[in-house]
């Protein structure tokens, strides 16, 4: 081995780097990685609203809007739930079956054609109370057991709408007789509906605890790196858990709300809401392998999304071709967030 | 044994290991280690890898329990049940890989492990934004940082993130009255010479306030840095010395068990007949590397230095087509190669032994067998039918020439060390019947001296079968002993071209071209 160079060398040496190249690139790449996406979102948004507006003047109505915003309700609930379990690297598939379940629980335990006890507030308690424990069981057997959370709910995803089965049992179907709840959902307070101002807040309430509160740094820490994140102490299988009960009642409130807007009960009633709060999450620009992204993107994309079905039925697209023409939208929209992110050797799974 | 032939410090020590013991299974990782470490006391903790520097620092970081033995912290016995009891008996660490979250600030990380106490910056779970980005710049104001807590990890430079994790190592010292340990687990194996000499200003502002345990592979640097060494091998202590009092030569063979052999080479003569196994004119990658051009003969080794940001990395991988280029052109054998990829470079014979080993450069759920018949089954295939039995021996060849411990090859590639891990990460590329250029990314990364030179012999066996080797050096000393020709890089472009037999530079020769 040769001998060292001198050490009066190395303060030259050091003085050099801060005017290192790569330092500089690094702080200018700052601003779009962090509001790059979003910034598009918006402007995607806009060029929809115009293209649509120039294709049937009706849809930049007031009454349409708030159509939309009606629609977005429901995605945008459980889309903060669904941002939060994707942000630890998991997953929640669950969703429609818990709807269903939760969802049921509520009109049974409501005024409806069946009769039984009218429980009023007390109702949407029991049917979050079942999201509550259906996400509480998912993310125990998850954590505990070891499953992939992509199966674990995938098979709660059925257990739920099993449960929705069994309660609605064999007599005829249960439907909402309170006029005043029925028609809740889009009442609107302040020229908005209500069930988007509730999911307002929800988004709100989902952005401010993954901001300011130690469970959401947590979120974010686990996602970025599950190992690390034991190394620093910090209890990674309760955390999950607790994510998953949350995501748990937020399908629970989603259930009873669309049993509200469907107005009578059905094990289906979430029907179709798993492949838009999936894709707004990812269009939104939160990554699947968790660690990046947040609630107020998944916002965006939920819009994005309900503006695009909407529009796509004013613009008189044929309902045979809108499921085809909304998913081959959507791969397209997919392919356009990542492909900043792509790299020869990046590895998608 | 030679552990009494120093002075003790007189005061109570920070830490007090006696008869510490730890095993797995029937592998006795630890046998009964006892150490003593001083306030304000720079203490080094050297060994190869396997010798159980890991396993000592796990347990006196928590992460492992020891099986018997007792540790002491200023005069106390202490029992960790988990890392959060070694912080708060204000042990801190900075682990071999790092280990902050990308995503997060820097208060953020910094504060992640702080657990909670009077005037936290995390109240009934919320967040105090302010209290936790002031308690974080009070942390790197101590060691003399001035990054601003608020910035992303993910955005800063290495040897900054390596800034990061001292201060959350430090951040411990909240938590006690009395002065804090710090463990800095090979710092220093990821970081470029200049970089280094700003960690070790750091150090030597540790030690005004708290001691310091630092391993490192890196002798020389060892005895610089520290007060005291305590040499490791085999689970056990085998020397104990003040820096002072012993040479490199000494210390490589407390650790080794051998003299250090340092084998005097001839280079491969360049009488003009040979043609080049490997070109490259004019390549350019825009914002990376412009007009790069050199050529490597058969049998003869390139070694590329330069500093974060010369773009050696970039260039490394476009040669395997690991990455695209903008400019220029590549051949091998002779041959242009076009629209490069890396199945195209794997059927050309070019090899990659790429620095993030754990990340690209291995499967470690697949056992070691496995990874050395990934790419070139040869034998071990007929077809695509496996043969497992050939691949076992084939293996087992591999695990004897390069010295593979434990001598298992059917064990998962994760359970190796590091050094070996690298050795088995080299075997799947030896193991190719028409490799025409190797290109080792840092090959000695996080290697102790042994394993090097084993490494080192068996780079230079490849040369010599007649490949090229395209080597991208750790440090100076190794490009200048083991390269035949070293090409400086700066900010993209070669400043510097030496061939080592007849321009015989100094590591300040080539200094010059890298700043």
């Amino acid at each position: 081995m040769l001998p060292t160079e001198p050490a009066v060398l190395a303060p030259a040496m050091t003085d050099k780097t801060p005017s290192r190249p790569s330092t500089r690139a690094e702080t200018a790449r700052t601003f779009p990685r962090t509001w790059g996406e979003p910034v598009a979102l918006v402007g995607a948004l806009v060029v929809l609203g115009i293209t649509f507006t120039i294709l049937n003047p009706r849809f930049g109505t007031l009454t349409n809007l708030q159509n939309i915003l009606d629609q977005s309700a429901l995605p945008l609930i459980i889309g903060v739930g669904a941002t939060l379990v994707i942000l630890l690297g998991s997953i929640d598939l669950s969703v429609e079956g818990v709807m269903g379940a939760s969802g049921m629980t509520f009109v049974l335990l409501s005024a409806n054609s069946r009769g039984g006890p009218d429980l009023g507030i007390l109702a949407f308690v029991a049917a979050i109370a079942v999201g509550t424990a259906l996400g509480a069981v998912s993310g125990t057997i998850y954590t505990k057991v070891k499953v992939p959370s992509f199966i674990v709910t995938l098979g709660m995803w059925f257990v739920g709408l099993g449960i929705a089965t069994v309660l609605f049992g064999t007599e005829t179907i249960p439907s909402l007789t309170n006029d005043e709840l029925s028609t809740w959902s889009s009442q609107l307070t302040f020229g908005l509906p209500n069930a988007f101002l509730l999911a307002a807040v929800v988004v709100i309430g989902g952005a401010a605890l993954l901001r300011f509160t130690r469970l959401g740094r947590v979120i974010l820490s686990i996602g970025n790196n599950e190992l690390i994140a034991r190394g620093n102490g910090v209890s990674v299988d309760r955390f999950k858990i607790f994510v998953f009960i949350i995501a748990g009642a937020l399908s629970g409130l989603a259930g009873a709300i669309a049993s509200i807007q469907l107005g009578s009960g059905s094990a289906t009633v979430g029907v179709g809401l798993l492949f838009v709060t999936i894709p707004a999450v990812v269009i939104g620009g939160t990554s699947l392998g968790g660690g990046k992204g947040g609630v107020l993107r998944t916002a965006l994309g939920v819009i994005l999304l309900t503006v695009l079905n909407n529009g796509l039925i004013l613009a008189g697209v044929s309902p045979n071709y809108q499921s085809a023409v909304s998913g081959a939208i959507l791969v397209a929209a997919i392919v356009a967030a990542a492909w900043s992110q792509r790299d020869r050797l990046r590895i998608a799974k | 044994m030679t552990g009494d032939d120093q002075d003790r410090p007189t005061h109570a020590p920070v830490l007090k290991l006696t008869d510490i013991r730890k095993s797995f299974g029937s592998v006795h990782a630890v046998v009964g280690i006892s150490l003593e470490i001083a306030r304000n006391e720079v203490v080094g903790l050297v060994g190869e890898n396997g010798a159980g520097k890991s396993t000592l620092i796990k347990i006196l970081t928590g992460i492992y329990q020891p099986d018997g033995g007792s540790i002491e912290v200023d005069g106390k016995v202490v029992r960790f049940r988990g890392p959060r009891d070694a912080v708060a008996s204000g042990i801190g660490v900075v682990h071999q890989e790092q280990s902050l979250f990308t995503n997060l600030s820097v208060a953020e990380n910094i504060e992640m492990n702080a657990v909670t106490e009077r005037g936290s910056a995390v109240r009934f779970g919320f967040y105090r934004w302010g209290r936790l980005n002031k308690n974080a710049a009070a942390s790197l104001a101590r060691i003399g940082s001035q990054l601003n807590p608020k910035t992303r990890v993910g955005d800063l430079p290495f040897v900054d993130r390596q800034m990061v994790e001292i201060a959350r190592a430090i951040r411990v010292e909240q938590h006690r009255i009395t002065a804090p340990l710090v463990i800095l687990d090979e710092p220093t194996s990821l970081l470029e010479r200049t970089e280094t000499a700003v960690l070790e200003r750091e150090i030597g502002k540790l030690k005004d306030f708290g001691s310091v345990i630092f391993v490192s592979h890196r002798l020389d640097e060892v005895m610089r840095i520290c007060d005291r060494i305590i040499v490791m091998r085999h689970g056990k202590v085998v020397a104990d010395r003040r820096s002072d009092h012993v040479t490199e030569d000494e210390l490589f063979k407390l650790m080794v068990g051998r003299e250090s052999h340092a084998v005097k080479r001839d280079h491969p003569v360049d009488d003009g007949s040979l043609v080049p196994v490997f070109e490259a004119t004019n390549l350019t990658r825009n914002g990376k590397y412009r007009d790069v051009s050199f050529s490597v003969l058969p049998g003869r080794l390139t070694a590329i230095i330069g500093a974060t940001g010369s773009g050696r990395e970039s260039l490394a991988r476009a040669i395997f087509g690991a990455e695209a280029t903008d400019g220029g052109t590549m051949s091998i054998g002779g041959v242009a190669v076009h629209s490069w990829s890396v199945t195209k470079a794997v059927a050309a014979g070019v090899g990659y032994v790429p620095a993030e080993r754990k990340v690209e450069g291995m499967v470690g759920a697949l056992s070691a067998a496995e990874n050395i018949t990934l790419t070139h089954p040869g034998r071990a295939a007929r077809g695509p039918i496996l043969v497992p039995h050939n691949r076992a021996r084939i293996a087992q060849e591999w695990f004897e020439t390069l010295d593979v411990r434990p001598n298992d090859s059917s064990l998962e590639l994760d359970r190796f060390s590091g050094g070996n891990q690298q050795k088995v990460v080299m075997a799947k590329w030896l193991n190719s019947p028409n490799l025409k250029v190797l290109v080792l990314d840092h090959p000695l990364r996080g290697l102790d001296p042994g394993a090097s030179q084993t490494v080192n012999e068996h780079i230079r066996t490849v040369c010599a079968e007649g490949a090229a080797v395209i080597l991208l050096a750790d440090t100076l000393e190794e490009a200048l002993d083991i390269g035949d020709d070293i090409i400086v890089m700066r900010d993209g472009e070669v400043s510097a071209r030496f061939n080592v037999a007849v321009d015989n530079p100094s590591t300040l020769d080539l200094l010059e071209g890298m700043v």
